[in-house]
């Protein structure tokens, strides 16, 4: 009897509240899907949003993946999707326009970053990892600003355009391909990420979450867990800045900052954090909250995010859900 | 999660209310989208270009050529050329502009080529500053100015003062790393040598340890480009508090005296050189006119060369309405753009035919007091200066 | 030899600012297990009230420096009875995430009242001037930085191990529950320390606001620069924090004046290293 089923076999029989919900994979990244294309259908003129949207969406899934389900508090995830963006980028600008192949390219830059970091930041715990993750993206950050010849450094990396998708869907300027690719690979992704959290590998990555201690005494190699969630988390993240580069046609330094990580760990705070559907809603809101109000002001959409932060802190939802439940049920 | 499940439906309120209000385009209005910081340390420059482009549609009776025309103001931030990219999608396809202005930073400008290329939406470039800008798509039009077409004629004049020794210091950026090109190779031409380029990041706040660098280099003057605002600021800072004057390096430059933040500099920046094309002193009635009427649109608007790349901008759309008859016709309007010729507040100007950029004066300047402010007195005028960098 | 004197000089400037704003957080974090990521706009209101001071209502430098660093301790005072020290047993997370939000909220506020340009403290003749070392020129704001700086660690110091407040605090530090049980007022001192943590960072704000200008994003601008002195020099550590901060400034100012085209590359690298190397602090083991 190995560690994984030694694990669902006591999380079966104890009817654990916070055991994996027995849904389908594929309901939630279907209903996704569908909401995603009545989107596109209904409001053609907002394709760039809409793509926008899709894609912050990703990138804070794997930020789910990192900070929610293995608990990995980090600040520096944007690294991930910046390379992944440079790595597209320059893939089109200088190998070849196909979107696909660059996609591949951007997971498997995405990946690689993710794996060389991991294995030196997983060895470090709390607010010593937090720190690290900041300076590794920071190095980044750096080193992309330092290699202007190929990135464009300040200046950006722009000039390359994609070829058409499949051969036959050209992105046009309303970019309306573009957001159905974007919210393809989202799905796909989704999906596939579904699968992953809700597989044995998941669960052993969720009780080093619940506690690293115990899971390390029944043997399981925490380290190699860890760093395979990393990776497939940068692996996401990559993806994302690829589509991110591909339906921009354009990665600025932006893509790298400290700005991107933290926004990104707002998103997930907001929609909640561990079980991934809350990662598409936070950023979902959060864009489309950020695309109104900041075109009115940006420093009172500052004010609005920052007490909506403060509100969800101090009003845990744990909370609130019963007391509506019994100021509806007294009403009823 | 209730919290996010309430968020998502107030939210999904908010944006469908005003997604689904539909703005109505009169067949009469000219709608023109300005791109700029709005918010920030760059944010100046986007309340300069509001005022500046205002201020010119209401000296002529509030109507260009007849048209009521509606501006669109979008906050592009800082140098953030995804975030324009989007920005200027949405002005094109869903508020569907007539005309684009503004553009501070060269990224923002360049991520947008492809796309007013691809829609032939007339640009016209209020302050980006790099030369390859314009060739990156017809559509372009600058009223702003090249590094390449200030920086030369400075160059020559500090060669016939018989400076031999020269070092730059630059921001790290497509139009600083232009400046340090021009600087060094029309010097070069002059026989004299730059003895050190320094490059400054971006995000440089302290220039402490830059200007140290200059006072060590041995040099004669010190060549400096930085984007306005606060590094102008910092850096011309650093020159006085370090004693570089005193220690005998010249200080050659451009922007950095920019009427904007001059005030703030006191007694510390008189005799500061620059070579520019526009200073808010320019002596000529229709830099007078233009000055009286920025006042009277925001009072405490400065007239620098934000402001004024705005106004002669919307000049240069106002007579693209006017050869395209408020039709939407990129192609005729860009053709009227190239033979444009007047009396700009900076001096003569024409737009060159080829390169679509501003043919203008360029003036030496020193500071100086007049009365209780400090001004950029012209001291000389180095005559109409092409865009050098795209003669190479 | 003089570039290795500039470096010296600009870097210990440079550090001092550095340490003086982290100093107030590696307390609170060490002492309250605190996550105050509003620290920044605490350096930030404290160079802001003595910017409108002396330009606004034409105070003298003297007479406005200490009245803003005593603002500052009132608002970092009240802010933690109100409601920080609710959020004292709280996850780590959730404290990141509602001092973010606070910073947020004074960052919008900030911009409100005063709008978005950088503000400049108008300094004192004496301050303005530049002192003439020879083989360069110091502006003579760089020197009360340094001599601050290391007032600011001697007292620290000096109240930390001589003072019965510094007992209670190594006391409260080491075992909360113990020294509250010997009748140590412990509310008393995190109120205190907080409080003073808060005043230390609005002189810092004050110290450096040449070196970082004061506009309103300030407060999260320069926030990760004072979480990497506070990280590296180790939490609850006053000389760590000192250690790490000059340290890192003039790596940070060497990289500057030799290798400036490589941003804050050698910055990040070294602050990566020395994390690596002593993952609880400097000073500590």
């Amino acid at each position: 009897m190995n560690t994984m089923t030694l694990l669902r076999a006591r999380l079966e029989k104890a009817g654990d509240a916070s055991a994996p919900r027995c849904a389908p994979p594929w309901r939630a990244p279907l209903a996704t899907f569908a909401i995603g294309l009545a989107a596109c259908t209904l409001l053609p003129e907002h394709a760039g949003l809409l793509t926008r949207v899709f894609i912050m969406a990703m990138f804070v899934l794997s930020l789910d993946l990192a900070v929610g389900v293995a608990g990995l508090a980090t600040l520096g995830h944007a690294a991930l999707f910046g390379v992944g963006a440079y790595a597209a980028g320059i893939f089109a600008l200088k190998v070849m326009p196909d979107p696909l192949v660059g996609l591949a390219i951007g997971v498997a830059a995405g990946a690689l970053l993710a794996f060389a970091s991991g294995a030196f930041l997983l060895r470090y715990q709390g607010f010593t990892f937090l720190m690290l993750t900041v300076a590794v993206a920071q190095i980044v950050l750096s080193l992309a600003q330092k290699a202007r010849d190929w990135t464009g450094g300040d200046d950006g990396l722009s000039g390359f355009s994609v070829s058409p998708l499949l051969g036959r869907f050209a992105f046009d300027l309303e970019g309306r391909v573009a957001a159905l690719y974007a919210l393809a690979v989202l799905v796909v992704a989704f999906y596939m990420l579904r699968r992953l959290v809700d597989s044995p590998f998941g669960l052993a990555v969720r009780g080093i979450h619940e506690n690293r201690a115990r899971m390390a005494a029944l043997g399981t190699p925490v380290y190699a867990r860890l760093l395979v969630l990393y990776t497939v988390a940068g692996a996401v993240a990559g993806a994302a800045g690829a589509l991110s580069a591909q339906t921009t046609a354009v990665v600025g330094l932006d893509s790298l900052s400290f700005a991107l990580s933290a926004e990104a760990l707002v998103m997930l705070i907001l929609g909640g954090a561990g079980r991934l559907a809350g990662a598409l809603v936070g950023a979902t809101v959060f864009t489309l909250l950020h695309h109104t109000a900041a075109s009115i002001n940006p420093y009172h959409w500052l004010s609005v995010v920052g007490i909506l932060l403060m509100l969800v802190v101090l009003v845990p939802p744990a909370k609130v859900w019963p007391w509506l439940r019994s100021r509806l049920g007294a009403k009823a | 999660m209730p919290i996010s499940r309430r968020a998502l439906a107030s939210a999904a309120l908010v944006a469908t209310a005003s997604f689904l209000t539909v703005a109505n385009a009169q067949a009469q209005t000219i709608k023109v989208g300005i791109v700029g910081p709005f918010s920030g340390p760059f944010a100046h420059y986007g309340t300069l270009f509001k005022a500046g482009a205002e201020a010119y549609v209401a000296s002529q009776g509030g109507k260009l050529a007849g048209k009521t025309v509606e501006f669109i103001y979008r906050d592009t931030g800082g140098p953030n050329p995804a975030q324009t990219k989007t920005l200027v999608q949405e002005l094109i396809v869903k508020d569907k502009v007539d005309y684009l202005g503004g553009f501070v930073f060269t990224p923002n400008a360049m991520a947008v080529a492809p796309l007013i290329q691809q829609s032939q939406t007339p640009t016209v470039i209020f302050n980006a500053a790099t030369s390859s800008i314009t060739e990156k798509s017809e559509y372009f039009v600058r009223t702003s100015y090249t590094l390449w077409q200030v920086t030369v004629p400075v160059a020559q004049w500090a060669a016939k003062q018989g400076m031999k020794k020269v070092v730059t210091a630059v921001t790290d950026y497509g139009p600083g790393i232009d400046a340090e090109a021009a600087f060094k190779s029309e010097f070069a031409k002059q026989g004299g040598t730059v003895v050190e380029s320094i490059r400054m990041p971006l995000t440089t706040t302290d220039f402490g340890p830059f200007v140290q660098r200059i006072r060590a280099s041995g040099a004669q003057a010190v060549y400096a480009f930085l984007p306005g605002g606060p590094p102008n600021l910092g850096f011309v800072k650093a020159y006085n508090e370090n004693g570089l004057a005193k220690a005998g390096i010249q200080f050659l430059g451009t922007a950095e005296t920019d009427e904007f933040d001059l005030q703030k500099f006191g007694d510390a920046a008189l005799g500061l050189t620059t070579a520019f094309h526009y200073s808010g002193a320019h002596d000529s009635p229709a830099n007078k006119k233009f000055v009286a009427a920025l006042k009277q649109r925001d009072p405490n608007a400065v007239a620098n060369y934000a402001s004024v790349g705005a106004w002669d901008g919307m000049y240069v759309i106002h007579k693209m309405i006017e050869a395209t008859g408020g039709q939407r016709d990129g192609a005729k309007a860009i053709a009227a753009a190239r033979a444009l010729q007047w009396e700009s507040p900076r001096g003569p100007v024409r737009i060159d035919p080829k390169t679509r950029h501003i043919v203008q004066n360029v003036y030496l300047r020193k500071v100086e007091r007049v009365g209780e402010m400090l001004v950029n007195k012209e001291v000389q005028s180095f005559g109409p200066q092409a865009d050098h960098g795209l003669d190479k | 030899m003089s570039t290795l004197a500039n470096i010296l000089i600009d870097g210990v400037a440079y550090g001092m600012v550095l340490f003086v704003i982290a100093v107030g957080l590696s307390v609170t974090l060490g002492l309250m297990r605190f996550v105050n990521l509003s620290h920044g706009a605490f350096a930030m209101v404290g160079g802001y009230c003595a910017a409108l001071l002396t330009r606004e209502a034409q105070w003298s430098f003297w007479g406005a420096v200490p009245v803003a660093i005593l603002a500052t301790a009132l608002l970092g005072a009240v802010l933690e009875v109100l409601v920080l020290r609710h959020l004292y047993r709280r996850k780590e997370l959730d404290q990141v995430l509602f001092t973010i939000g606070l910073s947020f909220l004074l960052i919008a506020g900030t911009n409100a009242l005063v709008g978005p340009q950088v503000q400049l403290i108008p300094l004192p003749p004496v301050l303005a001037g530049s002192v003439d070392l020879g083989f360069r020129t110091l502006p003579a704001q760089r020197l009360l930085v340094i001599g601050a700086g290391l007032a600011v660690a001697a007292a620290a110091a000096w109240t930390v191990t001589r003072t019965r407040f510094g007992v209670w605090l190594r006391a409260a530090v080491d075992h909360a529950g113990t020294a509250s049980a010997l009748g140590i007022p412990i509310r008393t001192v995190q109120c205190v320390s907080f409080a003073a943590g808060a005043a230390l960072a609005g002189f810092g704000g004050i110290l450096g606001a040449e070196l970082m200008p004061l506009e309103p994003y300030y407060a999260l601008k320069y926030l990760v620069l004072v979480l990497v002195v506070v990280a590296v020099g180790g939490m609850g550590s006053i000389a760590g924090s000192l250690a790490a901060a000059v340290l890192l400034g003039v790596i940070e100012t060497a990289s500057k004046y030799l290798a400036s085209d490589w941003g804050n590359l050698f910055f990040f690298l070294a602050m990566a290293a020395l994390l690596a190397w002593r993952p609880n602090g400097l000073l500590k083991r």
